[in-house]
């Protein structure tokens, strides 16, 4: 078989573009899905909060708790039936990072009664940046890079909008910032990535 | 010295090998999902397929998910270390030592 130099330099590109394509969607897939719906969330939580402050809490409460339920739908059947990837600690993977989310939130509640009172704001802040501590690790532990940097960013603009926006503004500030960036990440890695 | 695989160098064969060595060994990969990304059809994928079955450089398992039949594709030791000498043996014809005769 006689290849001359340029075909095996495309060779070699093609194998470099097909190894990188297939890694991206496959880490895409696990997690794109969830950022969009999580995004979404964010946005309309953010900008009900800042339209009918009074109702800020039920708005937040049922919110969230509708993500959580669909997330652990979406994770579920991901890995039940839907997981484009089989390896053999997968199902101790899965559950590992169920109850790293949980005991996450469960901590939350004890931290944020510790440091009790503390304001909306206050609580607000302290939440976005715990969940976005989360994705750092998780994006580190998974070489999911994607994440690890809408952790990073989302936390700087949290902090921008908490030190720096007038507190009137901070809900539309963060619906933009934090809701757009985890929606934003999500459209990408699902439609765009490659 | 490293020689270029016949049976990988062809250009799908390529691009599946490619795919499967990215995983961590013992990481399988579906069959649907496989077909998607490297968009190819069922038949030629599955052509494909058992033509590195057949060399031994990948490993085939059908099996039942949520009784739902799925089938999942994992590049054996072998067709990784014949993938790592294929890649050798490019990269040694685009440094000029010698280009190989099969």
């Amino acid at each position: 078989m006689d290849v001359s130099q340029k075909e095996a330099k495309d060779s070699l590109n093609q194998i470099q573009e097909a190894a990188t394509y297939t890694r991206k969607t496959i880490t895409a897939s696990y997690d794109s899905g969830l950022l969009i719906m999580w995004g979404l969330i964010c946005i309309a939580a953010f900008l009900g909060t800042h339209f009918f402050h009074n109702w800020a809490g039920y708005i937040w409460w049922v919110l969230s708790g509708a993500g959580v339920v669909l997330t652990f739908l979406v994770v579920r059947h991901q890995f039940r039936q839907a997981n484009p990837t089989k390896t053999p600690a997968a199902e101790r993977i899965g559950w590992r990072i169920f109850w790293f989310w949980t005991l996450l939130f469960v901590y939350i509640f004890v931290w944020l009664s510790v440091l009790a009172p503390v304001k909306d704001l206050q609580m607000n802040a302290f939440i976005i940046t715990v969940i976005m501590f989360a994705y750092v690790v998780t994006g580190l532990w998974f070489r999911s890079y994607h994440m690890l940097w809408l952790g990073i960013v989302v936390t700087c603009t949290t902090l921008v909008g908490y030190y720096l926006i007038p507190v009137g503004y901070y809900c539309l500030w963060m619906a933009t910032t934090a809701g757009g960036a985890i929606l934003g990440t999500g459209l990408y890695t699902r439609f765009f990535w490659k | 010295m490293a020689e270029l695989d016949n049976i990988i160098h062809q250009p799908v064969r390529l691009r599946i090998m490619s795919s499967l060595v990215t995983l961590e060994p013992g990481e399988q990969v579906d069959f649907v999902y496989m077909r998607k990304i490297l968009k190819l059809t069922d038949g030629n994928l599955g052509a494909h397929l058992t033509k590195l079955e057949n060399a031994g450089y990948i490993k085939i398992e059908k099996t039942f998910i949520a009784r739902k039949p799925r089938t999942f594709i994992n590049a054996t030791g072998k067709g990784r270390d014949a993938f790592q000498d294929h890649i050798a043996a490019l990269q040694a014809i685009i440094h000029g030592k010698k280009e190989i005769d099969n």
